[in-house]
């Protein structure tokens, strides 16, 4: 179910027009776009507001929320921004993160899948089974648990202890996709290689893994956002005495009291920038990534 | 299985090989996975039935029920009900409403004037945001004399609302953002379901005369049934499980009133460390509501698989 192509089931069949389109028709078509226009553009304001916030100073942005003319433009956040939130070391934190869980999950997920999908075992229907169950856990549930045991397991307060659960949370998922997406797969694809002696590791690596690469996208994009967006592992994991990771450093421009806009927009863009970029070359992927996301798990 | 033993009586030396190896192969995540979700979750079954500061100096005692008994004794716990559900309920409706709808207007099959995919990436960019962000974000703009939305609002020659500290209000200040970033979702969701009815439904229609309201009424909507139960299910996990975006909006204010389970959870846990028991017990809570309803969409979904 998951594995379909969610955006990719063909939409192409269009009416062959055999309704007669009156003006009252048209005009009504016209209506509802603009409607859907005028909503589109809508939401997006919060994104307007804050993109063209980063460039402006606090006191403009309160004067002039939603404009940003020449005059009113300034680079002078980025700089304070940068600073304060002490953005390259958060970015780097944040990034070895991703790319470190993102290496385990793929690894040892597409690993387990290979197994589960290729064996015909109870043993192995039953774990899969479970896996699917420990995606429903929600995180919020055990982090009181899960924090009083990475200190007793001594890795407290490290960019491992935040890498190892990552991974284990976003590890059932993975496993799940693979499994699905390996199940599909002819089983004469492997039974000829086993005839010819090859251990299972080099079926797994020299056959399967090559084929993986849309289920990979998918994993990658949505385990990707999934990390580099977290924000209470992070919290309750890396202590004050650590660099935080870029959403916490955020958290560095809010107070309950006052809030420094401009700063805290930046602040804002700049986590959340390489996402955005990533989207803008890969909508696709990321639509396809995440809906798969939210019909499982 | 059975039939695999019936096809050969007696595994090969092959096959138990391949067994091995497949075990092998599962022993990473096994090791992982084991370590940070199995073990957390029976840890916090243990905590939630005993009397334990969190300190590891101090023994645990056991104390059966009496953790789940304190939790309603716990100040602004009918708060912490009453904000949970409506919560989840405003969000869930708001949610699937709002995304059905404009699902409809994206569906391709009217193809023609603007761009529907431009369209589709537009509606799904806020889902990319990190909820931490969009929290902050949020109340800035709330923001009674500075924010966007009230500076509209005098702009246009309203009055001002306090969209932060108003009761009943501010529980639906923390909605409307949370909608905002689920929609995405749930809108590439009801796009491949609506792809999914065939177009020879919506020309036999056509065909016997039915009008636009008829064929949104007796073929649109009974087509969508899965993706919408999908969407509610997934919808309400996820207005449960939230934790960090309506914190960051109203930081639970006024009193209790919008603080949810989550964030009573996080409180008893890190904060107000003295009571480890009592946020275990909330966490099971938490986690039992979640369970029940994946149970739900998992039965659902294997209803699903055997009529398609």
């Amino acid at each position: 179910m998951a594995k379909n192509n969610l955006n990719q089931i063909p939409g192409a069949t269009t009416h062959k027009s055999n309704r007669i389109g009156g003006v009252s028709e048209l005009a009504s078509k016209i209506f509802g776009e603009f409607i859907l226009v005028v909503f589109s553009l809508l939401i997006w304001i919060p994104i307007y507001y804050f993109v063209i916030g980063a460039f402006k100073e606090r006191g403009d942005i309160v004067k002039y929320p939603l404009l940003l003319t020449p005059e009113l433009f300034t680079l002078d956040n980025f700089g304070a921004a940068i600073d304060k939130m002490n953005f390259f070391a958060a970015l780097k934190n944040t990034g070895t993160i991703t790319i470190v869980t993102l290496v385990i999950v793929v690894a040892f997920g597409s690993l387990a899948g290979f197994a589960l999908s290729r064996i015909d075992h109870k043993a192995f229907r039953i774990y899969f089974a479970v896996i699917i169950a420990l995606m429903v856990v929600p995180f919020i549930g055990v982090i009181i648990a899960l924090i009083k045991q990475t200190v007793s397991m001594k890795i407290y307060n490290s960019l491992w202890a935040n890498i190892l659960i990552q991974a284990a949370w976003n590890l059932p998922f993975s496993i799940f996709l693979y499994t699905g997406f390996m199940r599909a797969l002819p089983k004469e694809l492997e039974e000829a290689a086993y005839v010819d002696g090859c251990s299972m590791f080099r079926v797994y690596f020299n056959i399967f893994l090559p084929l993986l690469a849309p289920v990979t996208a998918t994993c990658l994009i949505r385990t990707g956002i999934g990390v580099w967006n977290d924000f209470l592992l992070s919290l309750t994991v890396l202590n004050d005495s650590y660099t935080p990771t870029l959403m916490v450093a955020v958290q560095s421009f809010f107070g309950e009291r006052t809030s420094e806009y401009g700063l805290a927009f930046t602040g804002i863009l700049l986590a959340s920038i390489p996402i955005m970029i990533l989207f803008i070359f890969l909508q696709k992927y990321f639509i396809k990534g995440i809906a798969a996301g939210a019909v499982k798990g | 299985m059975e039939k695999a033993i019936h096809k050969k009586p007696k595994h090969t030396r092959f096959e138990r090989n391949r067994l091995l190896t497949g075990i092998l192969f599962l022993v990473p995540s096994t090791i992982i996975c084991f370590l940070f979700v199995v073990l957390p979750v029976l840890n916090v079954i243990k905590y939630s039935f005993n009397e334990w500061p969190g300190i590891d100096t101090v023994p645990m005692k056991f104390v059966g029920f009496d953790n789940y008994a304190a939790v309603p004794k716990t100040q602004g716990f009918g708060e912490m009900i009453v904000s949970t559900i409506t919560f989840a309920l405003g969000v869930t409706i708001l949610t699937v409403l709002v995304s059905f709808i404009v699902a409809m207007a994206l569906d391709k099959r009217d193809k023609g004037r603007i761009n529907r995919n431009l369209m589709r990436s537009m509606w799904f960019f806020p889902c990319l945001l990190g909820h931490a962000v969009v929290g902050i974000l949020w109340r800035i703009m709330y923001h009674y004399s500075n924010g966007v939305i009230n500076k509209t609002i005098v702009q246009l020659g309203g009055k001002p609302v306090n969209w932060l500290e108003t009761r009943v209000l501010t529980n639906f200040s923390i909605i409307v953002p949370t909608v905002w970033v689920l929609m995405g979702m749930t809108i590439v969701i009801f796009l491949a379901g609506l792809q999914s009815i065939p177009t020879e439904l919506y020309e036999a229609s056509t065909i016997d005369g039915a009008n636009k309201s008829q064929v949104r009424r007796f073929i649109t909507i009974p087509m969508m049934a899965p993706s919408i139960t999908i969407n509610v299910l997934t919808t309400s996990i996820a207005a449960f499980k939230m934790y960090e975006l309506p914190w960051f909006i109203s930081l639970g204010l006024p009193g209790y009133s919008t603080r949810l389970l989550t964030q009573r959870i996080y409180f008893f846990g890190f904060e107000n460390t003295g009571q480890m028991g009592i946020g275990a017990a909330l966490s099971m809570i938490l986690i039992l509501t979640i369970t029940l309803i994946s149970l739900l969409q998992f039965v659902f979904l294997r209803k699903r698989e055997d009529i398609f």
